[in-house]
């Protein structure tokens, strides 16, 4: 299995930078998103001494950065599977995929792989340059390491989520051809609900409910905690109880719908068609 | 093709095993369809319809029909890409319901389709990512795809993009491909379709030389080529209409097309002789000395035409039987079962 892993990440590999300009701009693109947030940060710093006490660390910058990096990883973690599923069917290589001994859901995943890995490398590339950029300022960001082992439960528990919504996407795809509402959709509310770019105390004091819906919430909520003020696990239980009780819910659940998808697709022929 | 030390594959014991075969599918109703008629029944395309075959190993077998004759579904099927509604199939003794995986490593896909390559990786690339995903090991993966590229006679190129390859090549890259577990079962669908008559030929002495002979393997052959089919399969079937109609190897199949034998006679001094008609058949002249004979079986009737002609003086110069040609035999099989 981990051969086949591997034979995955080796192939998007050579696909992306065969595309060399392409490969090289999204370096410099996590350059430029980190310089927009920092710059946007900085301006509006100054004027939130009154709001800074909602913000975890009190730094805006910090906290947009801590918010965008698992925002971006539930991305991956929701589209990625339709996506590449998606890409498969169209471009005729499934079909090719599918034939050779090796399980529908391995292929499925393991096209997946190199959009995990790239994008962790990404999010640490724009911690890395976030925190370079902060210490231009006089109140450079300061990664509390107390918190790394409650931020990498958090995290994990995210992604678990995520990809379990991500694999029930895939299987929309695999049977209805669209699975872009529900990604869509949770993107959106999390976007909009989870605390990514703004506290959810900003919200609407009827809205702010819904936002205790969504795995975001509680992950932007946790990083944050973890990392910029330090808490350990113990401090961190709500957070990681409830993304815990989403894992254990969704994931199962993804894994059904994925395998009555792929049972049925097989059953109606449509498993190559797009 | 240097391709007998490429096969581990010495003594066939596959074969495919389809019984009572059948598979509906049903057309998913658009949302106005919905709409308007809540109650309506969705349209069911019958596919196969209680296919019966078996191949036997080390043959290869011609798949005929016209187009929605239910050949790629029946391809399908025994791919395991698509689960059927009733009947069994096995492949190399595993069952395509059940032991998927099991099938899936004895048998190799030949697809016309280019797209089924990614065209941005070199020839090489796109081999190593199909080896690991037919598990073959690191250590021989390297080995095995040189010398499928060396056999198949695409070395120069393997490290050149796979998009800059030849409609020919990229074929050749298809077989490679479904050999590099070296199964014993090979699927061939329309594997000559884009390519010229040279590079066509080619392809059929590999599969017909190499592949078959040498190497023993089984080959499910899927064409509209009857021409094709001819040269190189032992046995045929011919499906339309979700059915088989027609199956044998094609001496058989030929007898049933044809009722009666016919004859070429090339003839002198038979001025008058045709048309003449008999108990046993008729006989037709051009004008030029040749008589064509439909003849019941059985060689009485040619004894007695024979012995006619001579009675009047004829000199018999040649007599030629002649075979129905697929092309006969195809459009009466497909005649038969109506339009």
């Amino acid at each position: 299995m981990i051969r086949k892993a591997w034979g995955f990440l080796v192939r998007d590999f050579l696909i992306e930078v065969s595309y060399k300009s392409h490969f090289v701009m999204q370096f410099f693109g996590v350059v430029f998103s980190v310089g927009i947030w920092f710059f946007f940060a900085a301006f509006l710093q100054d004027h939130l001494s009154e709001a800074s006490g909602v913000l975890t660390g009190g730094h805006l910058f910090a906290f947009i950065l801590f918010g965008v990096a698992p925002y971006h990883y539930q991305q991956v973690s929701l589209s990625t599977f339709a996506h590449r599923f998606r890409e498969e069917q169209v471009t005729g290589t499934l079909e090719a995929m599918l034939v050779c001994p090796t399980r529908t859901p391995l292929v499925i995943f393991g096209s997946a792989l190199y959009d995990f890995m790239f994008t962790s490398f990404r999010i640490v590339l724009y911690i890395v340059v976030g925190i370079a950029f902060s210490h231009f300022t006089s109140r450079p960001i300061q990664i509390h390491a107390a918190g790394l082992p409650a931020a990498l439960i958090i995290f994990t528990l995210l992604v678990t989520t995520s990809v379990s919504i991500g694999v029930m996407a895939a299987a929309f795809v695999m049977y209805f051809k669209k699975g872009d509402v529900l990604v869509t959709l949770i993107s959106s509310a999390s976007a909009l609900l989870g605390g990514v770019f703004f506290p959810t105390s900003a919200l609407p004091g009827v809205i702010q409910p819904l936002s205790r819906l969504l795995p975001i919430s509680y992950t932007t909520d946790g990083v944050r905690r973890a990392l910029l003020a330090g808490e350990t696990v113990g401090g961190l239980r709500a957070e990681i109880q409830a993304l815990l009780l989403f894992a254990v819910v969704l994931l199962p659940v993804g894994l059904m719908v994925f395998r009555m998808a792929l049972r049925g697709a097989r059953r109606d022929g449509t498993l190559v068609q797009f | 093709m240097r391709g007998a030390a490429l096969s581990k594959y010495t003594q066939p014991v596959s074969s495919i095993v389809v019984e009572d075969l059948a598979k509906t599918f049903v057309k998913r109703r658009s949302l106005r369809e919905s709409l308007l008629h809540p109650f309506g029944k969705a349209e069911r395309v019958t596919a196969l319809d209680g296919v019966n075959l078996q191949v036997e190993a080390g043959e290869i077998f011609g798949l005929l029909g016209p187009n929605g004759a239910g050949k790629t579904t029946l391809l399908k099927i025994l791919s395991c890409l698509i689960i059927q509604d009733r009947g069994a199939a096995t492949v190399a003794g595993h069952s395509t319901r059940t032991q998927e995986m099991r099938v899936r490593s004895s048998i190799g896909f030949v697809t016309s389709d280019e797209r089924s390559f990614y065209w941005r990786l070199s020839g090489r690339e796109n081999l190593h990512f199909f080896a690991r995903l037919c598990n073959i090991a690191p250590a021989a993966m390297r080995a095995r795809c040189q010398a499928l590229l060396d056999a198949l006679e695409l070395s120069d190129k393997a490290d050149h993009a796979f998009m800059g390859y030849s409609s020919g090549m990229k074929q050749r890259m298809a077989v490679a491909r479904a050999l590099l577990h070296d199964p014993p079962v090979l699927y061939m669908d329309e594997p000559t379709r884009s390519l010229d008559p040279v590079a066509a030929r080619h392809l059929r002495e590999l599969i017909a030389g190499t592949l078959n002979r040498r190497q023993g393997k089984t080959i499910l052959l899927a064409t509209h080529n009857l021409a094709e089919a001819e040269e190189l399969c032992g046995r045929i079937a011919i499906l339309h209409r979700a059915r088989v109609r027609r199956m044998g190897t094609l001496a058989e199949v030929r007898r049933w097309a044809l009722s009666r034998e016919r004859y070429l006679i090339e003839v002198t001094q038979a001025d008058g002789f045709a048309p003449y008609k008999f108990a046993g058949g008729t006989v037709e002249a051009d004008g030029a000395g040749i008589l064509r004979a439909e003849l019941e079986r059985g060689g009485e009737a040619l004894t007695h035409l024979l012995g006619a002609l001579l009675a009047r003086g004829a000199r018999i110069v040649s007599c030629t039987r002649q075979e129905a040609s697929l092309q006969e035999i195809f459009d009466l099989a497909v005649g038969e079962a109506g339009p």
